[in-house]
């Protein structure tokens, strides 16, 4: 009995000791690691892109009702994220176009029994239905702060399908926060203020801010690469030259406003169509200025 | 048939007399009711992800009272040795068999019952709605499913020990779940036998996705399904479920108890 | 009188993994009846057969060869059971139950109509003095009360002939004394008991006729006064001269 309690004790020490030399080492590891803050992120480690990835699927299985192919079905037919797409304004399907018609023929009676037990139309979420895809997008971007794509995709379902501009502007300052200086937030957060507040001085300030950050990041990369990945984000900049160039108009000064026109133009996909712009603002300008004499 | 209900009636009463399916309940409630409560974004008006969260506790617990109570029965009669009393009495294994397929399937309904009526307060009470008809679908379809996974596992439970049982029907109802509809996708880019194999498995298997219509319920695509189909599943449900009682029935009947 | 039970050449091989698919013989042979109103001892030492006989008559164990009949139908169809009680040594029941379902559940196997059921489960409930515990989980019983619980089961349905597998074993000198008056009501009401036991003398003063087993195979059957006669001495001696027995002492 008395070895035990020694032994005990001996323990006891042991324990004490240990904790006592490493505490500031694992507090010092605390400290360097901010990612490791969130609890998600330190249970999942490196699978956690990979989970984020998924709720994002989901989230975008959310925008279509339930309507997603599989990794199977995916792996078939790789498909747009219709979601991100419709964000960045590259939707450009039908959305009325009933699925069940596109769907190949069943390759046999359990996969045609099969079909009426789920969603067969395809629908897009609207007229604020938008929110119920918010959790898996607050989810994704819980796991992984550093996909810049989440949290540009969240924040315009927010601000503009929800109109929750306080909540989007929120988020995109915490993805500033987690993304210090990523153009496509500070674009995305710059829109938001014009959009919501009308805050012509702040918007301008953050769209002036993402182009020396545009340049800063982008300039340096090719301007294309084989796949696509790693290549210059012209159309990121002709959002936030298009950005300027609203705020300018908004603010009536015109001639601020061609300047960034010109320079739009100049790095446009589509110049004829600034072009265009230029020629009737220049009209006006001029009209302006008939009149003024 | 009395004999078969008298049987189902012992295990019902067993169901109701152990704690796993209030402890399931409470958890199911509570873990729902604190989704519930988080608020994305401020916006207290998400339904669809409290009513998936709901619908994944209420499926698994289902799957859990269902598998649990329909392993335990026959090995459990071996063992605490209730089996001898019951067979001195003129009833033939195969009732045996069959009511305590009865007992598990009713207490397993009566229980989706509680579970779906939860749900139900639960999205009504956000969405303001309660497309009865496609519910009583979802509810009606999933007590076809646990029908299928309950005669699995009695066959199981007349082979195996209750451990191993319930590990593998687990094992192949979430299997089936997740992968049943995609097997022979994957088979037709494999060459050989093994693509044969597997192909012959995606026509042998019971199609439970059949009887997971929760995406359904979660969108609200409240038109119901074809009754004609519902009527469809149900008749493949049984089939199969006739299938596996029938065979653990033959095993059964060879069985020495002592 | 008719045989109530009749076994025929009954053999019951067992072969398993334990005994490494080796053959054991269980049962070799074995050839008697039960005339209907009789008290029959079933008898023998540990592993002569008699559970294996039991089990036979039981169903839970079909015989390799030969056959036995409980009135006349094949111990194989449920039905032979329709008129048996079965008082099992060891008391195994749901405990979740109270004694009231398990004698309703019971019942309801035997297809006996409601209204006779409640009547039945109260009689036998006085019977066997449980009246106090009706709606109590069985296993909230003690020994001696679950033993007087497996009674009231064994004669839920009125049987005809009632197989008791070692029906005063555990019980105290009281327990045993309730059981014997039991059986000699039965006895009285002409119904007919068949059980094993290893209190001789009990078995001597209660029973008509014993038939004795040792290593699978009948060795003494035959009234228990004119087996008596027959060897000069008690039963007690017979049985231990059939099992071959050598006193050390002698």
């Amino acid at each position: 009995m008395r070895r035990a309690r020694l032994a005990l004790l001996l323990l006891l020490v042991i324990c004490f000791t240990l904790a006592v030399c490493l505490q500031p080492r694992l507090a010092a590891r605390d400290a360097a690691g901010q990612d490791s803050e969130n609890t998600l992120a330190l249970l999942l480690g490196d699978g956690r892109q990979m989970m984020a990835d998924r709720l994002l699927g989901k989230a975008d299985a959310y925008f279509h009702s339930g309507k997603y192919p599989s990794i199977f079905e995916q792996n078939a037919a790789p498909e747009e994220n219709h979601m991100a797409a419709a964000a960045s304004g590259h939707e450009d399907h039908d959305e009325d176009h009933d699925e069940h018609e596109a769907l190949p023929p069943a390759h046999d009676w359990i996969e045609a029994f099969g079909r009426h037990f789920i969603p067969t139309k395809h629908v897009h979420l609207e007229g604020g239905n938008e929110r119920e895809m918010l959790p898996w997008l607050r989810l994704s971007i819980e796991l992984d702060p550093k996909e810049i794509q989440t949290y540009l995709t969240t924040a315009y379902f927010l601000g503009d399908r929800l109109g929750k501009w306080d909540e989007a502007e929120q988020l995109l300052r915490e993805g500033l926060k987690a993304n210090p200086n990523s153009p496509n937030l500070l674009n995305a957060l710059a829109h938001a203020e014009f959009e919501s507040r009308h805050d012509l001085a702040r918007a301008r300030n953050i769209w002036s801010i993402a182009l020396h950050r545009w340049h800063d990041v982008e300039e340096p990369k090719p301007e294309k690469t084989e796949t696509g990945e790693g290549q210059r984000n012209m159309f990121l900049l002709e959002e936030i030259l298009g950005g300027l160039v609203k705020v300018e108009l908004a603010a009536g000064h015109l001639d601020k406003a061609l300047e960034y026109m010109k320079i739009l133009k100049a790095n446009a996909a589509h110049p004829e169509g600034v072009q265009r712009q230029i020629d009737a603002l220049q009209a006006k300008i001029n009209a302006g200025a008939g009149q003024t004499k | 048939m009395s004999k078969i209900f008298a049987v189902a009636g012992v295990v019902i009463r067993e169901l109701y007399r152990r704690k796993d399916f209030y402890v399931l309940f409470i958890l199911t409630v509570l873990i729902t009711l604190l989704m519930a409560s988080v608020h994305f974004f401020h916006d207290d008006r998400i339904v669809r992800f409290v009513k998936e969260m709901c619908l994944i506790l209420i499926w698994l617990s289902a799957l859990v009272i269902a598998v649990t109570t329909a392993a335990r029965q026959i090995p459990m009669e071996r063992e605490n040795r209730t089996i001898f009393p019951l067979l001195a009495k003129p009833i033939a294994r195969w009732q045996v068999l069959l009511g305590k397929y009865l007992g598990c399937w009713l207490a397993s309904g009566a229980a989706l019952v509680v579970f779906y009526v939860f749900f139900a307060a639960v999205s009504a009470s956000r969405e303001h709605s309660l497309p009865l008809a496609s519910y009583f679908q979802a509810l009606w379809l999933h007590w076809q499913m646990l029908g299928i996974v309950i005669a699995l596992t009695i066959l199981g439970s007349v082979a195996l020990s209750p451990a191993a049982n319930v590990t593998i029907v687990f094992i192949i109802s979430l299997g089936i779940l997740f992968m049943g509809k995609y097997l022979n996708m994957v088979a037709q880019r494999m060459t050989g036998p093994s693509g044969t194999l597997l192909s012959a498995l995606y026509f042998a298997i019971p199609h439970l996705e059949f009887f997971d219509v929760r995406i359904l319920i979660i969108h609200g695509w409240t038109t119901p399904i074809p009754w004609a189909d519902v009527l469809l599943a149900t008749i493949y449900g049984f089939a199969y479920s006739a299938f596996f009682l029938a065979a653990a029935c033959l095993v059964f009947r060879r069985k020495a108890l002592n | 009188m008719n045989a109530v039970l009749r076994i025929e050449n009954l053999r019951v091989e067992y072969r398993s993994r334990e005994l490494k698919q080796q053959t054991k013989v269980a049962v070799n042979g074995l050839t008697l009846s039960v005339q209907t109103g009789e008290v029959f001892g079933f008898l023998g030492p540990n592993g002569a057969g008699k559970t294996t006989t039991m089990n036979v008559l039981l169903g839970y164990v079909n015989a390799t060869s030969g056959a036995a009949f409980l009135f006349d139908v094949n111990t194989r169809e449920p039905i032979a059971r329709q008129r048996i009680g079965y008082l099992p040594e060891l008391t195994y029941y749901y405990k979740f139950l109270t004694v009231e379902e398990l004698l309703r559940f019971y019942a309801r196997i035997f297809e006996i109509p409601k209204s006779e059921t409640e009547t039945r489960i109260d009689q036998l409930l006085k019977l066997v003095e449980l009246e106090h515990a009706r709606k109590r989980p069985i296993r909230t019983y003690s020994k001696g009360m679950q033993q007087r619980a497996g009674l009231a089961q064994a004669l839920i349905n009125n049987p005809d002939l009632l197989l008791l597998d070692e029906p005063t074993s555990g019980l105290d000198p009281l327990g045993r004394m309730k059981v014997r008056e039991i059986i000699q009501r039965l006895k009285n009401e002409g119904k007919t008991v068949f059980f094993s036991s290893h209190e001789l003398g009990e078995v001597e003063t209660i029973c008509d006729r014993v038939a004795i087993l040792h290593q699978g195979e009948l060795k003494v059957e035959g009234r228990v006064s004119d087996l008596v006669k027959e060897h000069q001495c008690n039963l007690e001696q017979i049985f231990l001269k059939v099992v071959g027995y050598q006193s050390q002492l002698s």
